[in-house]
């Protein structure tokens, strides 16, 4: 039951994949492989902490008040991972820009604590945030893998070849689109063989 | 009635306790974040100016593509640019974020205030971004300018 709880996120329910939430973060930092880590581990924070309060109080949450209470909860966490980047990770903090303030807003987040950490237990919850993370760090990644190598030829800043013959357009927005369809269709196919 | 004093009793609660712990994440945090930026302005005045250490940096903000640029611009005793640094900018990712690459920042180096300074003339704009790179030549130029009136 634990396990489940953990492993639906990685690709059963991949969150950006499968449910399809969270697409706008996902598309816009995945240019390159060096922002698609920083979002994933600043997303993979907040989420398992907000999912771990959100659990933990839930019994004493007013029903009607939920939803200014998680974004409440929310939003501290990410304010926190905010400052420490800003402290601790100056550069990664520069090229993430507007987007880690606007975790607040990733669907990702406050979807997850409405539909898991609201009902579950905390231990649960937060394997359910972990797992979550997971994938959504996976499909990130893969994404700004992909769109570094064909876009500019390197891979986490390592030039792989010139990159005069890279497709320039794979890390602008329309490489984005390609990139993600190309990926959920190879998930799509993957699964079926599967089963 | 009752009812909705006691919901935004339980809020404010919430509130408080988050902004205490904010509160507390941020006093051990802020002067790491401050010594960061003068650290990172030290440096950069010393990536911009000459070896010997003479001539003056000049902070000059623009407007770019997404926002605004601010720009460390380094002028050495023969009013030639010594050096460029992008401080920060919110240019579009792998088009105008070029900005900050050194292949197109080392184009500026030794440039005259006589000198046109302009994209697509003496200065190879960014292939995709050329309001990006118009607005780093126009903020050299300003710099130049400054550093002009400043001096007679």
């Amino acid at each position: 039951m634990l396990w489940k709880d953990f492993n639906q996120g990685i690709i059963k329910e991949n969150p950006v994949l499968r449910l399809m939430i969270g697409l706008c973060p996902t598309l816009a930092v995945s240019s390159n492989a060096v922002n698609a880590l920083g979002m994933s581990v600043a997303v993979a924070f907040v989420l398992i902490c907000s999912n771990w309060v959100i659990a933990a109080i839930r019994k004493i949450t007013p029903d009607q008040i939920r939803i200014p209470i998680f974004i409440i909860i929310i939003s501290t966490f990410v304010t926190i991972s905010d400052y420490v980047m800003q402290a601790y990770t100056p550069e990664l903090y520069q090229a993430l820009g507007v987007f880690v303030p606007l975790i607040v807003v990733n669907c990702i987040i406050l979807g997850r604590a409405e539909a898991f950490a609201y009902k579950n237990p905390v231990l649960n919850s937060i394997l359910d945030g972990a797992g979550m993370s997971l994938g959504f760090a996976l499909a990130l990644i893969s994404l700004g893998v992909v769109r570094e190598i064909l876009g500019a030829g390197t891979v986490f800043g390592l030039a792989l070849f010139n990159p005069a013959v890279a497709a320039t357009i794979m890390v602008l927005p329309p490489g984005a689109f390609i990139a993600i369809g190309v990926l959920m269709a190879a998930l799509n196919k993957f699964e079926n063989k599967v089963q | 009635m009752i009812n909705s004093l006691k919901m935004g009793l339980i809020l404010a609660v919430f509130c408080v306790i988050a902004a205490s712990g904010l509160a507390y994440v941020y006093q051990f945090t802020q002067p790491r974040i401050e010594s960061n930026a003068r650290l990172t302005m030290e440096n950069s005045k010393k990536e911009v100016l000459p070896a010997s250490g003479k001539g003056r940096a000049l902070a000059v903000t623009v407007r770019g593509y997404g926002g605004e640029i601010e720009l460390l611009v380094g002028i050495d005793q023969q009013e030639r640019i010594s050096g460029l640094k992008v401080l920060s900018h919110k240019e579009t990712p792998g088009l105008g974020a070029n900005i900050v690459r050194p292949d197109f920042l080392g184009q500026f180096k030794g440039k005259k205030r006589t000198d046109p300074l302009e994209a697509k003339k003496d200065i190879d704009a960014i292939s995709g971004a050329t309001i990006s790179s118009r607005a780093v030549c126009n903020g050299v130029k300003d710099a130049l300018e400054r550093f002009q009136s400043g001096n007679n």
